[in-house]
């Protein structure tokens, strides 16, 4: 076999600190090389264009180059091997700058240390095998899981840009959270008016055709693997058809049941068919099962048909559940967030004192289509002359959630704001463990806030430290100095944590989840729109609490992503470092499936033997380790290249 | 290599001062072969005594590779991991560290020291960390001396 080494002085790096012709030297007598040149920098134009006619000139059958870090130039050199005409993986890269002539003092050392380490890559290059990328089509079609401010950008993303995708979301209602708040920090901007135009392009805009919406949906299975998932969507009955309703609300009128309405918080009731709220989209109602007496009593009612000015057959009493299968390349969660359960804080009176609110209960009090009609009222139903607002319940505690929600200090200020402008006398307590409001537009509210005459502020560190009880007229507030203070309302901020099918939905697509409970990404700065699973991305608040800014532009950014990696007509290339089994060593006992971190493998039950899916394997090589039958191969690193190396890196 | 091996430590003082053992080290490419290249970058000299072997984690470490090498003559064997929760690959850093807690108990039943075979965590960034390990290492192997492995 012939073996030639390339020996790059790196300039001065390299030559300065170790003599190439000693190591020429120290390495002859084993008979192992078959040439040994030097070059004063492999990497540079020159340096490429010699090594590429020198390969195409010696045609060896291994090459090892010994330079700078394999992490630094192992690609350039491979992509030169490769225009040589020679497979790329027939080369080992000894890192001699880095790892010797930059950290060696004795010269002596350095060419011992140095014609070891060439001695040892020897030894594995010649066991090395020729590698293919593998290329696979793929499905360029996305499947978008939530229709809030993360989804529904990254939907329309991929609709613009010619992609099929399924967006799947839970309720009856696209839009996510904002969509219920009647305006938005930083700017006092109408939510619903700063979504709508976003949600009319989605429903009925140039690239609506495709986008396929299906609301009260839920993903219920996955199969496949990045380029070629198998989802089953199961999509609970509307009762209304979507297509024929013209969402003119003549239905609600004559249904003769009510129930509490699950978008204000169960703070009011609504009918047995009705929008979630007014201005809802898509602008169409549903009908709840759990309160038309067509499902609780078996009755024959059909009052809201009856009304319904297009006819019959838009309201569908046998609408059924279904399940709907679809071929997608990708996946986008953007599941949202959702608030910590604030019953969990028995001294904050909440679920027993019907004037203690959570942030979300408020916004619907202030929103004009909610219980009030946005009118800030208490149970009683009067105007209160002082509302305290809680901070950082749950968040920045041990013991609940340690880490900062980021928008609860936003919205709190919002809330002041509104509150001034709504009731000018009104007195307001800011109750707080710590305030943030970074960002080039984010203070504004914080200051002005600050400037409410009307407004005080009290740090607390514990929430223990406070207590709310019930009084006659209104609550009163245990502060952290044993004083106490009234509060006519008061709201709670709390943290904000996951929804609670992220959990299923990780043990369904395998995507891990943060010590937190939110879905983990591939890397907190650097890939936070990506999860630890190949083509399953993240976006919005189901990565991390989010305003609306980050989760837009998360949903954006895994948009680049699929349309980078996922390009129609262009199939993926595999890199050839992954494992496989040998099915005849296999004794099937599965332990490789307990320890690979991607679900990569799966157990042909009919031959008994475990098979590793190529596209889904990372090459990390645990199962190889792992397999007490030595039945895994690890492409690039198997076992006997490796020990190869050690023997040469000793002998 | 059989469970009967016995050790045979040079005590002689100044025979010890000359000895310069061989250690291979076990890296992973994302963290530790990084913080290797971050020591170089810096240019902080530490001793040469450490042949490093990459693999794509410390999850591909076969126990028979650090068998391997105290059987072809290593006096020493480092498995440098990503820090726990940093691992490129989700988990196999853990892996790794189970096997070594294992592993060791296995070598010092055939009678080769546990201080013969150090675990530990070098992320992509400690360079400096890098050097202190690698340093404690060939000084630690120093004073345990060659290791003589009898059949």
């Amino acid at each position: 076999m012939k073996i030639g080494v390339y020996f790059c002085n790196c300039g001065t790096n390299i030559a300065d600190r170790i003599d190439g012709g000693k190591v020429r030297e120290y390495l002859e007598p084993s008979g192992r090389m078959s040439y040994f040149k030097t070059c004063p920098f492999l990497c540079s134009e020159d340096g490429k264009v010699f090594l590429e006619q020198d390969l195409k000139d010696e045609k060896p059958d291994r090459i090892v180059i010994a330079a700078c870090s394999p992490r630094e130039h192992e690609a350039t050199f491979m992509r030169v091997m490769g225009q040589a005409g020679m497979n790329p993986y027939l080369m080992q890269m000894v890192n001699i700058r880095e790892q010797i002539a930059w950290v060696t003092e004795d010269p002596e050392k350095a060419v011992k240390k140095t014609s070891v380490a060439i001695n040892a890559a020897l030894k594995r290059v010649e066991l090395h095998e020729m590698l293919e990328k593998q290329e696979l089509e793929v499905s360029p079609a996305v499947l978008v899981i939530g229709a809030g401010p993360a989804g529904l950008k990254a939907a329309l993303t991929l609709a613009e840009a010619g992609r099929r995708v399924t967006l799947v979301e839970k309720s009856p209602v696209i839009g996510g959270l904002p969509v219920l708040f009647e305006e938005l920090f930083p700017n006092m901007e109408c939510g619903p008016c700063m979504l709508e135009p976003v949600m009319a392009e989605i429903l009925h805009g140039e690239h609506a055709e495709n986008i396929e919406l299906l609301t009260m949906a839920e993903l219920t299975e996955v199969a496949g693997y990045f380029g070629n998932f198998e989802v089953k969507i199961r999509q609970r009955p509307r009762y209304v058809d979507i297509h024929q309703c013209i969402g003119c609300g003549e239905c609600f009128e004559p249904c003769p049941v009510s129930g509490t309405n699950p978008f204000n918080n169960d703070m009011d009731e609504k009918k047995a068919i009705g929008f979630t709220f007014m201005g809802a989209l898509p602008n169409a109602p549903y009908l709840d099962p759990t309160l038309c007496t067509r499902f609780t009593e078996g009755s024959d009612c059909s009052a809201c048909s009856a009304a319904c000015p297009m006819g019959e057959g838009v309201i569908v009493f046998d609408d059924q559940e279904q399940i709907i299968e679809r071929q997608v390349g990708s996946i986008i969660l953007a599941t949202g967030s959702t608030l910590y359960d604030c019953s969990r804080f028995d001294n904050l009176g909440y679920g027993r004192l019907p004037d203690v609110k959570t942030a979300l209960e408020f916004e619907r009090i202030l929103a004009s289509n909610g219980p009030t009609a946005g009118e800030v009222v208490t149970s009683t139903g009067e105007q209160p002359g002082s509302v305290a607002f809680i901070h950082c319940v749950g968040s920045l505690d041990d013991d609940h959630k340690p880490y900062c929600s980021g928008i609860c200090c936003q919205y709190a200020f919002k809330y002041n704001h509104l509150l001034e402008s709504k009731l000018t006398d009104t007195k307001i307590l800011h109750l707080y463990k710590e305030i943030v409001s970074p960002g080039k537009e984010e203070y504004a509210l914080h200051r002005a806030a600050r400037d409410n005459h009307n407004a005080t502020f009290i740090r607390y560190d514990r929430i223990s430290d406070l207590a709310v009880t019930g009084e006659n007229d209104g609550q009163k507030i245990r502060l952290p100095d044993g004083n106490s203070i009234n509060a006519d309302m008061v709201v709670l901020c709390p943290a904000v944590v996951p929804t609670a099918d992220t959990e299923k939905l990780g043990a369904m697509l395998d995507v891990s989840l943060d010590r937190f409970g939110f879905f983990e990404e591939l890397h907190g700065r650097m890939d936070s729109a990506r999860s630890k699973i190949r083509g399953v991305y993240l976006s919005g608040a189901c990565q991390a609490p989010a305003d609306i800014q980050k989760a837009t532009s998360q949903g954006m950014a895994a948009s680049g992503f699929i349309l980078s990696e996922l390009v129609e007509g262009r199939k993926i290339e595999l890199d050839p470092l992954f494992a496989s089994v040998y099915p005849e060593k296999c004794a099937g006992c599965k332990v490789c499936m307990r320890v690979c971190p991607y679900r990569a493998i799966h157990f042909d039950e009919e031959n008994s033997v475990s098979v590793v899916n190529g596209v889904l394997c990372h090459g990390c090589g645990t199962c190889v380790a792992a397999c007490p039958m030595g039945a895994i191969k690890a492409n690039h690193f198997t076992n006997e290249m490796i020990l190869a190396e050690i023997e040469g890196a000793l002998k | 290599m059989s469970a009967t091996c016995l050790l045979n430590n040079t005590p002689d003082a100044d025979i010890v001062a000359e000895f310069e053992p061989r250690i291979i080290g076990f890296l992973c490419n994302w963290c530790s072969y990084a913080g290797a290249d971050k020591a170089g970058s810096s240019q902080t000299p530490y001793p040469p005594n450490v042949s490093i072997i990459k693999v794509m984690c410390t999850g591909r470490i076969d126990p028979q590779f650090v068998m391997k090498a105290f059987n072809e003559g290593a006096d020493g064997v480092i498995v440098l991991a990503c820090h726990p929760g940093d691992c490129h690959y989700k988990e196999g850093n853990l892996r790794a560290a189970q096997r070594h807690a294992m592993l060791i108990r296995v070598l010092e039943q055939m009678g080769i020291e546990g201080k013969r075979c150090r675990f530990d965590y070098v992320s992509a960034g400690e360079g400096e960390k890098y050097v202190q390990v690698i340093t404690e290492m060939v000084a630690t192997v120093k004073q345990l001396g060659k290791l003589s492995l009898i059949d």
